[in-house]
């Protein structure tokens, strides 16, 4: 008899323990008002498939965080300096860029040549302007924030094309930024719609960061770059490099 | 085994990459000039935006380019597609047009150097090819661990059955007995008599070992009514096993890079398809379990990484959002992210050496990582936040140093105001509650 209780005690110690190790990761755990956690209000990366116990097939498995609408524009406040950097962008894709980047929600340019969009680019001009030692402080270090994000696993710290990624040899081929022979309005395009093994980075930056990324990138090309003599002139002269439009197709 | 035949690998890498040293010491370097040059474009053994590059001299030579038309090439592709047909061939290979090198004119030496360099590199798909099966070793480990609690379930089962047919047969051993003695044999008492009978002759055993599962039974109950709506460890499965590791560890990615909106958006973001091809258009996986996962997104993206174009038509990946919070609590990455400069690990823990897919880390996990304030409650209940608020320092010195226009305002009002902020102080540290942390209507509304 003894025996037989002591086995049911060890029975029973074995079925809680089991029980109290069981947990489904999967799952949320338990959760009073249910409602609460998929309320009618649509939020970003719900599923909406059932709210409130309707099922709803239409919306099952698929994201609540949508594209906005083509050719709408957001919304950046009511200040005019900060609305004009932000208007859309008025060069399009080159011809073949759908193919190579991906970019079917654009309208590509209707060019024979590739890379038409892209040479006109190099009349672009940086519409932030370093007019005073203060402005180009700040937009450096803007700059520098937004290059630790964006860039610097790629392009590494000091534009050299040495980042974590290309050092781990995951990723070969970042370019040089400090080497580049490229003008300012190309540097805008490329980071915009990318080029070569580079993907669009429009999704990722608005315009006036990539801006002020092209700010910070002329900075590895130039030290006196953003800098001003005891006059208060400008240190840099223009583009140390020619610009060469004809090398492309 | 594995091990030497690993160690033998890396031995010949470090030799080839030895002679390889010392060749490019002696003349121009190569590998300098394609990392400036070429890289960009071309690797050694993959395609790219230009084809590879590896053994490509040789290539040339046996497909009937003229002699010299490579150098020619390099320098400038038009020249060379005009004078001669194969290279006029080349040229319509791939649909981006290649730079122009007006500097590498006629060295043919240089150009020679950087073909030496490439041929001299060891494919990489060769080196991963042998230590491949030790991962796959360590997956079917932690299947096994998955599997352990339904091991115990198994176990408990069959004791159980086990226990039973030892019942029964001492049952029918004592009637066999009983008969062979010449009693009358028992069998008009049940299971639950006899129970009933041996329960009452040990009752002070049976009494103590109620007591003990009605009051853990007690215990577990209030324990599990805690549990409910709290999220650790909650770690859904994904349509693709992220390691979030090899990206923002290994790879030094940085986390706003993909989850983009976090310092400007109410949601930290989950990457589009499109931010993922930004580096995998170019990086196909080493193992065929990354191969297999990377080719989700080639089929996400309509990427098709044979002939390196994009069909357009693209289908989505449904991640499984892992923090979720009821609908009656606002929450702002944008506000933590920039006016409070929270680091992302406070609450979603140290990602770099995430190798699982993402879940909500339990609060004694991120209590472990260095730099953040140690908390009690459970990670995403309300009063895991507001013992951050509590705790969290706007600043250790003067509340303009976090350079948040936020708390500057803040800061300017609290001025005017000396008795309330030196109130504030008394304990050295202004926190986000002094600052209103803990009104109902900043995250209840």
């Amino acid at each position: 008899m003894k025996v037989k209780f002591k086995a049911f005690a060890q029975f029973s110690v074995v079925a809680l323990l089991a029980a109290a190790c069981t947990s489904d990761p999967d799952s949320a755990g338990l959760e009073y008002m249910p409602d609460m956690y998929r309320s009618p209000a649509v939020e970003p990366y719900v599923d909406y498939g059932e709210v409130r116990g309707q099922i709803n097939d239409e919306f099952k498995m698929r994201r609540s965080a949508m594209v906005p609408p083509r050719y709408a524009i957001p919304y950046w406040g009511t200040d005019s300096a900060t609305v004009h950097t932000l208007l859309p962008y008025h060069r399009m894709p080159g011809r073949l860029f759908a193919e190579t980047h991906g970019l079917y929600q654009y309208d590509l340019s209707s060019n024979e040549d590739a890379d038409y969009e892209y040479k006109m680019a190099a009349a672009d001009v940086n519409p932030l302007k370093l007019t005073s030692q203060e402005v180009a402080d700040k937009i450096f270090a803007e700059g520098k924030a937004l290059y630790q994000v964006n860039c610097n696993h790629c392009h590494g710290e000091k534009g050299d094309g040495e980042g974590p990624m290309v050092k781990s040899g995951a990723y070969t081929g970042a370019a040089v930024l400090s080497g580049l022979t490229i003008a300012e309005g190309q540097m805008f395009y490329s980071i915009y719609y990318g080029k070569g093994m580079m993907g669009a980075h429009a999704s990722l930056l608005n315009k006036k960061e990539i801006w002020t990324l092209v700010h910070y990138v002329r900075k590895f090309q130039d030290q006196k770059y953003g800098t001003f003599d005891a006059n208060g002139a400008q240190a840099w002269g223009t583009m140390a490099v020619a610009v060469d439009t004809t090398a492309k197709k | 085994m594995f091990r030497s035949i690993k160690q033998w690998c890396i031995g010949a890498l470090s030799t080839v990459f030895v002679v390889g040293a010392f060749d490019s010491f002696a003349q121009v370097d190569g590998g300098a000039l394609f990392k400036a040059k070429c890289a960009t474009c071309h690797s050694p053994h993959k395609d790219g935006t230009g084809p590879k590059l590896f053994k490509v001299r040789e290539k040339w030579a046996s497909e009937g380019a003229k002699e010299g038309s490579i150098y020619l090439w390099v320098a400038n592709w038009n020249a060379a597609a005009a004078a001669d047909p194969y290279a006029k061939k080349v040229s319509g290979l791939k649909s981006t047009a290649m730079n122009t090198f007006p500097d590498l004119a006629g060295k043919t030496e240089e150009i020679d150097a950087i073909f030496n360099w490439v041929d001299e590199q060891p494919d990489p798909a060769a080196a991963v090819a042998t230590g491949d099966a030790g991962a796959g070793a360590g997956a079917v480990g932690e299947v096994e661990e998955d599997g352990l609690s339904w091991v115990w379930i198994l176990m408990g089962v069959v004791f159980a059955v086990i226990i039973m047919a030892v019942g029964g047969v001492r049952r029918q051993l004592r009637n066999a007995t009983r008969e062979h003695e010449g009693h009358a044999v028992n069998d008009e008492l049940s299971f639950g008599q006899e129970f009933k009978a041996w329960a009452w002759k040990y009752k002070r055993y049976v009494g103590l070992g109620g007591l003990v599962i009605v009051m853990s039974l007690i215990v577990s109950l209030f324990l599990s009514l805690y549990s409910i709506g709290v999220l650790e460890d909650y770690q859904p499965s994904q349509p693709i096993e992220f390691p979030h590791d090899i990206h923002a560890g290994k790879n030094g990615i940085d986390c706003k890079y993909c989850h983009n909106s976090a310092d400007n958006g109410k949601t930290a973001g989950i990457p589009t398809v499109n931010v993922c091809m930004n580096c995998h258009k170019q990086i196909n996986g080493n193992t065929p379990e990354q191969q297999e996962k990377i080719a989700k997104i080639y089929a996400a993206a309509g990427y098709d990484p044979a002939t390196q174009k994009y069909s357009g038509k693209t289908k989505e990946i449904i991640w499984n959002k892992v923090h979720v919070l009821p609908d009656h609590v606002y929450f702002n990455h944008q506000q933590h992210v920039v006016a409070g400069q929270v680091d992302c690990k406070q609450c979603h823990g140290d990602m770099t050496k995430m190798n699982e897919t993402a879940k909500v880390q339990p609060v004694s996990e991120l209590n472990k990582i260095e730099g953040n304030v140690p908390l009690t409650k459970a990670t995403l209940t309300m009063g895991w936040c507001i013992e951050c608020h509590a705790e969290k320092e706007i600043s250790s010195g003067s509340l303009d140093s976090k350079g948040s226009n936020y708390y500057n305002e803040i800061h300017n009002r609290l001025l005017k105001d000396r008795k309330l902020y030196n109130k504030f102080l008394e304990d050295k540290k202004i926190t986000v509650k002094e600052l209103g942390g803990w009104e109902c209507a900043k995250c209840h509304y």
